[in-house]
């Protein structure tokens, strides 16, 4: 139960910070932890069951607006957009993009139910069994749904499950070949995944309160992408470093260089891309190997030299 | 002998106007070794793509253990017990070879996504039992000291056997090779043929397609020979290359099936 232990210090400690925080670090923290939390389920969809998808992020909108308009206006049906977890490749690319598209549209020409443009806001969060969650506390809620999309990430990732969605973005030959259902495979990471955004979207919406249709633009949704490509798409440590990285980045450089940051952002996505397309976790990676060895990371080369194998006899 | 655990009947393939495979009656028995040769073109890609499920038949039956393959899709075969190889390695790139070969046991894991999600004990121990079942068989293919590589480190020759230990890993009756010697060194024919024998030993059943004849004849307890299509022998290695038809097809390679 190691890393029970391990999921235990790490809430206390990230729960600890919260209360250290005043109300505008608290704003930043929150934020950040759901950028993370996102990070990390998005990672396992684009990085691992290799799926390019573009509607992660309006799945963590149509959380963050449904619970609200379950709050605000309870009893209200909802239509549940079934995106097309069918598609591949490109296509799956193109239609995932039309969706979040579809859903910017959707929420502005909601009416009174999405609030229109303006979205909704001045609601607050009800009572649970009585108490109310607030301050803090309600990081704390932050800190346990980031711990949460980690520990079953992670767990799927570690799981026959894991393997099985690595074997189909490798190879969907030779998966279907040793009996994984290629489609139910993907189509699975896909629903687990969106519903972890979902999830983290309904506690975002009592972050600030308000929800409005700018936050769940294209640039969030492309916000997202970097975040696991620059920290290192497949890797659950990359998706937290890009996350918390590319959040932090604007609030730290706004200050110094006003505007420009966006350019600074774009420039450095553009050197990402091109000389680390591994992330910044393959660069970690490649810092240890030098410095220890052998590397405790993976192990890259065998002890043993393979064999040459003569292929003079190649057919 | 016994039912076949593989029976083929009047199995056809067309590819537009192409008729690739036609009316092809194949067994294949438990613990056996067939071979299927024939000159390039004769259909023995084909022939295998149908047995291994990679795409149906345009006619014909296809019965695995008496029941019919029909309908069944790709991902259907390996947990009914047929599993293949493939000519050019097909690994998976981002995982260990020992994690290669426990996706070979994907569909033999008991633990359900819920389970896993859970953190069962019996989820553990399924993993571990995985672990310790791919390492039996890295060694059996002698590929020990690799376990922990990535795929990337291995020779194409150890690919190979990569591929075959992660077919093993999905405990198949009928085991499918594709050219399994195509691009091997000698010394490593050598050893492929005895993994093949060992698999065979195990009760096995082996199904062979193969353009090195010398390591086929070697091998096979059976041969089937196409030609265009169609099965023109069917027999022991020596009652096949004695065979006319098959010496008649073959015109351009007499000296190859002499020396074989």
């Amino acid at each position: 139960m190691k890393s029970l232990l391990s999921y235990v210090v790490a809430a206390v400690v990230l729960s600890a910070i919260a209360f250290a925080l005043g109300a505008y670090q608290t704003d930043i923290y929150r934020k950040m932890l759901l950028w993370i939390a996102l990070a990390i389920s998005y990672n396992f969809l684009f990085g691992i069951s290799g799926q390019i998808a573009f509607s992660h992020f309006s799945f963590y909108g149509i959380g963050a607006y449904t619970i609200v308009i379950l709050v605000t206006q309870a009893g209200l049906p909802l239509p549940l957009a079934v995106p097309a977890t069918r598609l591949e490749g490109f296509y799956l690319a193109l239609a995932t993009l039309a969706f979040a598209q579809l859903f910017i549209v959707v929420l502005n020409e909601g009416g009174a139910i999405t609030g229109g443009t303006g979205g909704l806001a001045s609601y607050r969060l009800p009572d649970i069994f009585g108490v109310h969650v607030t301050g803090p506390w309600y990081t704390v809620v932050i800190v346990v749904l980031m711990l949460a999309t980690m520990a079953i990430i992670g767990r799927l990732d570690r799981s026959w499950f894991g393997r099985a969605c690595r074997a189909v973005r490798d190879n969907p030959e030779a998966a279907a070949a040793m009996g994984v259902d290629v489609r139910r495979t993907k189509v699975i990471a896909y629903a687990v995944t969106s519903a972890l955004a979902g999830v983290a979207g309904m506690v975002y919406a009592f972050v600030d309160n308000t929800v409005n249709p700018h936050i769940f633009g294209l640039e969030n949704v492309f916000l997202l992408l970097f975040m696991v490509i620059v920290g290192g798409s497949g890797r659950m440590a990359g998706a937290i470093l890009g996350a918390a990285l590319l959040y932090l980045m604007p609030l730290v450089l706004s200050p110094l260089i006003g505007h420009h940051h966006a350019l600074v952002f774009g420039v450095f996505m553009v050197l990402a891309v091109l000389f680390q397309p591994r992330g910044l976790i393959g660069l970690w990676d490649r810092l240890r190997a030098r410095h220890h060895r052998p590397p405790a990371v993976l192990p890259r080369a065998p002890a043993i030299e393979p064999k040459p194998v003569k292929r003079e006899g190649l057919a | 002998m016994s039912a076949p655990l593989l029976q083929a009947r009047g199995l056809c393939k067309r590819f537009g106007g192409l008729h690739a495979v036609s009316d092809l009656d194949l067994d294949v028995h438990a613990g056996e070794v067939v071979g299927v040769i024939g000159p390039n073109g004769a259909g023995k890609t084909t022939t295998f793509n149908m047995i291994a499920g990679a795409f149906a038949p345009t006619s014909g039956q296809l019965a695995f253990d008496g029941r019919s393959l029909a309908g069944v899709p790709t991902h259907g075969f390996a947990p009914r017990g047929i599993v293949r190889t493939f000519q050019h390695n097909k690994s998976f790139d981002s995982l260990s070879v020992r994690e290669n070969i426990m996706v070979g046991m994907h569909t033999r894991m008991p633990a359900s996504l819920w389970r896993v999600l859970a953190g069962t004990p019996d989820a553990h121990r399924a993993e571990r039992e995985a672990q310790r079942r791919a390492d039996e068989l890295v060694d059996f293919v002698g590929l020990g000291e690799f376990a922990r590589a990535e795929v990337a480190t291995l020779s194409f020759g150890q690919g190979r056997l990569l591929e075959i230990a992660r077919g093993l890993a999905a405990e198949p009756r009928l085991m499918l090779f594709d050219e399994p010697a195509a691009g091997l060194a000698p010394g490593e024919c050598a050893r492929l043929e005895e993994i093949i024998l060992g698999i065979a030993r195990q009760g096995i059943a082996v199904l062979l397609i193969e353009h090195d004849m010398r390591f086929l004849m070697a091998l096979a307890d059976r041969v089937a020979v196409l030609n265009f299509g169609r099965k023109i022998a069917d027999g022991t290695p020596d009652a096949v290359r004695a065979d006319p038809a098959v010496i008649e097809a073959y015109l351009g390679n007499v000296e190859n099936l002499a020396h074989a």
